[in-house]
């Protein structure tokens, strides 16, 4: 999609003079038109345009601007979008819009739904069909693609599932709408990149609008990894410093330190040293993921889409994951993935790695961990690259939620005006900040301080900068066709070796095979081209260990 | 003159119930089995009347996958014993509460209070129980064997996970089969008992004698609609161990659930559905002729 570019100069010049034009036509208007209610609208839309420029080009921070004055513009064209469907009849008061979502987003949507009642209209409904687990939301995404029923309007997503969504014929291309309403996707307000492009695009087409993302950050116990007493004893015991990781090899003997000295935590729990995801449902991939990566593993040959995983790096990661495995608490390997949520903001883990909503949690009130929560990049894996030992960072970036409009949807143009209200510069940092799952995706809300020290406030000061460097280093999901099919092969193997029911040579073998068969199945030469764009997305970093071990 | 309308009118007036009929569950039937002979995947980008014929291909795979082979022998082994134990227990229950005593009301309400409540909740409670710091461990063990019941970890080992998983269907089934038993003893007639009684016969030898060979249909009604019920579990796998660790506790229902949705392969389900529908028809027939039909 192409963009007409304008000189900051020029556009504060046409912002002014129509600003100027629209008041001086406005005034008219008010004088001419008798009915006063027709005239007072005129004037309110005036005025709002007025102020939405100026903010768009200033640079000073405005923390007065009240909501009811003027939004950024993608929420003031998302606005007039419902009023003029509204006006044109396209739309009718009464009409709902139905949205398919998971537990987790329940209180962001609702935030969503309180701001658009106030700001947009109480006579487009929202109906929220709430599921309680991720994989319930994609099964019914599915069936929904085969009865073709309309039975909800937009659904969120996983950004993995977005090839199979589409493929079934569920997702609805939105690039008409992208066009007729700019969601602020360009520029300073853009989502980061190249997260919002590869979330949202499928070959080529616009399919969703970005809600989240997802990229793990390492979260840590700062009073424990501070105090001088626990450092001195840490150097005496291992001869190193205490402080934050910069390898899992540290991270491993930190863990075996904290978890031996057998403290009781804030809530009264035992404090492990360490609790990454190794659980059955779908999360256990994503640290085994990293650490492969990070040993320069990857995931499929990039000539011959030949599963790569059996190999040195895959075995590398198991290890590490094993010896990680007596500092973490058992229910690392059986419970869901939010017990890690509630373990660390509960005090209980002093290493632990999950999605941004973790530092969220972890520095609300009512959390025991909220004013000693710290949030850095995640460990690395130390590899020689052309005779030279470097460490190579990684961050996984899973999930990332993204919405989606139904195909069959009842009304697709008010669900995705929604959408892009929910997820616009102004409206989307309430959203949220004040709701559980969804993160933090717009640019400007790192950098703009209009916005930034509301999300320093909401997920913690060390974590936004955290959060910036991680993004730089983050690689993508499998998002290919059959995404969650070869990441769920993965995800039961790891478990199976986290729980001592399966060796990591045959855990890796056999997704391996698995892998080969799900190939197969799609097509060996289709995914060999997905899987070749979507390895350019990896950092740079873990390129460069790809050419030096001629994987790439 | 004969009253019986004729045939047409039969007919026709059949008709609204054969086209529900056919459309709710035969036509879906013969569907299901079309595409076990297809290769469909929904988001292959083609519908299911597209897709390419797979011949007996999804068949052939089901016999060399070594999930659904393992899967197939936990689920017998899980029916096998969930059937045994609620069997038993639903009959001691019944034949307990067969004499009258103060208070057998409320027993027999308390009985019956499980099978009332939704499987997820039944599956949640159980989950709660048998964490590291539920009541199992804590309150139950713990009186038992001391701290150390509290680094029991349930859903860690394959065999406990399973254990939990029996424990949770048998509290929640074993109702059902003491209403059918109870109902079954209840209704033998009392004037048989006070015969055996006249003549000398002991409470054992009534019960097996007399009773127990009267409810026998009961029994076998109860025994295969439980067992076809236990075969299909799904709910308790699902949501105490999701199948794991690994894929240890993974029922045939709970994989032919992933292969489906999770992993959208549906022609291999409608297969895999097939087969097990094939085994279990066999198998409760060879039930049935066993316990009624041979001489």
């Amino acid at each position: 999609m192409s963009e007409k570019v304008i000189s900051r100069r020029k556009f504060l010049v046409t912002s002014i003079s129509a600003g100027v034009l629209g008041i001086v036509i406005g005034a008219a208007g008010a004088w001419l038109a008798k009915p006063e209610v027709v005239a007072e609208k005129t004037v309110t839309e005036t005025v709002t345009r007025e102020v939405t420029r100026t903010v768009t080009v200033t640079t000073t921070p405005l923390p007065t601007v009240t909501p009811t004055v003027g939004f950024d513009p993608v929420t003031q064209r998302a606005i007039d979008g419902v009023k003029a469907l509204l006006a044109s009849g396209k739309a009718r008061p009464g009409d709902t819009i139905r949205i398919l979502h998971v537990a987790g987003s329940r209180a962001n949507l609702e935030k969503a739904i309180e701001l658009w009642e106030k700001h947009v209209t109480k006579d487009i409904k929202i109906e929220l069909i709430t599921l309680g687990q991720e994989p319930d939301v994609y099964t019914k995404a599915m069936t929904e693609a085969v009865t073709k029923a309309g039975t909800f309007d937009a659904v969120t997503i996983f950004s993995t599932w977005l090839g199979d969504i589409v493929e079934s014929g569920l997702a609805r291309p939105i690039d008409d709408f992208f066009a007729k309403y700019d969601p602020g996707y360009t520029g300073d307000v853009a989502p980061i990149e190249p997260l919002g492009s590869y979330t949202t695009l499928y070959k080529g087409k616009r399919y969703a609008l970005v809600f989240d993302s997802d990229v793990f950050t390492l979260s840590y116990r700062r009073d424990l990894l501070t105090d001088p007493k626990l450092k001195d004893r840490f150097r005496s015991e291992y001869g190193k410093e205490l402080k934050i990781p910069d390898t899992w090899e540290e991270l491993i003997d930190m863990a075996e330190f904290f978890t031996k000295l057998n403290l009781t935590a804030p809530s009264g729990g035992r404090v492990w040293g360490a609790y990454f995801y190794a659980e059955p449902r779908f999360a256990a991939y994503i640290t085994w993921l990293n650490i492969f990566i990070e040993a320069g593993g990857i995931l499929f040959d990039l000539k011959t889409m030949d599963p790569k995983i059996d190999t040195a790096e895959g075995k590398y990661a198991f290890d590490i994951m094993l010896r990680l495995k007596p500092y973490m608490p058992p229910e690392a390997i059986t419970a869901s993935w939010a017990d890690l949520y509630d373990k660390f903001v509960k005090g209980e883990t002093v290493f632990t790695a999950a999605w941004p909503s973790l530092s969220k949690e972890a520095h609300r009130h009512t959390a025991f961990v909220k004013d000693v929560a710290g949030s850095a990049v995640l460990p690395g894996v130390e590899v020689e690259v052309a005779g030279r030992k470097k460490i190579i960072r990684a961050a996984p970036n899973p999930v990332n939620w993204v919405a989606v409009i139904s195909n069959y949807a009842k009304n697709p143009e008010l669900a995705y005006l929604f959408f892009q209200f929910a997820t616009s510069p102004d409206m989307g940092k309430d959203v949220i900040l004040e709701g559980v799952i969804l993160d933090l995706f717009r640019k400007c809300w790192f950098t703009d301080p209009r916005y930034r020290p509301a999300f320093e406030e909401g997920y913690g000061p060390e974590f936004v900068d955290a959060y910036l460097k991680s993004l730089e280093i983050s690689f993508p999901d499998l998002l290919i066709r059959g995404g969650p099919e070869y990441l769920g092969k993965l995800t039961v193997n790891v478990n199976a070796v986290m729980a001592g029911t399966k060796d990591p040579e045959t855990a890796l073998s056999d997704t391996a095979a698995d892998w080969d068969s799900i190939n197969k199945k799609y097509g060996v030469d289709a995914q060999l081209e997905a899987w070749k764009s979507l390895a350019e997305l990896f950092p740079s970093d873990v390129k460069e260990v790809w050419k030096a071990k001629g994987y790439m | 003159m004969s009253t019986r309308p004729p045939k047409s009118v039969s007919l026709l007036a059949n008709l609204p119930i054969n086209i529900l009929l056919y459309v709710t569950l035969i036509v879906p039937f013969i569907l299901m089995i079309y595409l076990a002979f297809l290769a469909w995947n929904p988001a292959g980008g083609y519908e299911w009347w597209q897709a390419p014929i797979a011949g007996l291909n999804n068949f052939i795979r089901a016999f060399s996958d070594a999930r659904f082979i393992a899967a197939l022998g936990r689920t017998v082994l899980f029916t096998m014993a969930v059937v045994g134990v609620e069997f038993l227990l639903g009959l001691v229950l019944a034949y307990l509460l067969l004499g009258e005593f103060r208070g057998k009301r409320a027993a027999l309400s308390v009985i019956i209070y499980p099978l009332m409540l939704p499987w997820v909740v039944v599956a949640l409670i159980f989950y709660l129980f048998f964490q590291d710091y539920g009541p199992v461990n804590n309150l139950f063990l713990k009186g038992i064997i001391g701290e150390a019941a509290t680094n029991i970890h349930w859903f860690l080992s394959p065999t406990t996970a399973f254990i939990t998983l029996l424990i949770a269907d048998i509290w929640q089934w074993t109702p059902f089969m003491f209403l059918i038993l109870y109902s079954g003893l209840s209704a033998v007639s009392k004037r048989l008992i006070e015969a055996a009684q006249v003549l000398g016969a002991s409470n054992r030898t009534i019960f097996w004698r007399i009773q127990l060979p009267l409810i026998r249909p009961l029994i076998l009604v109860a025994l295969v609609l439980r067992a076809l019920e236990a075969f299909k579990v799904f709910d308790i796998a699902y949501v105490m161990t999701g199948g794991g660790p690994g894929t240890s506790t993974e029922t045939l229902s709970l994989y032919i659930y992933r292969v489906a949705i999770e992993y959208h392969d549906i022609s291999y389900a409608a297969a895999l559905s097939l087969i097990i529908l094939i085994i279990l028809v066999a198998v409760i027939r060879v039930f049935i002729w066993y316990s009624f039909e041979r001489r």
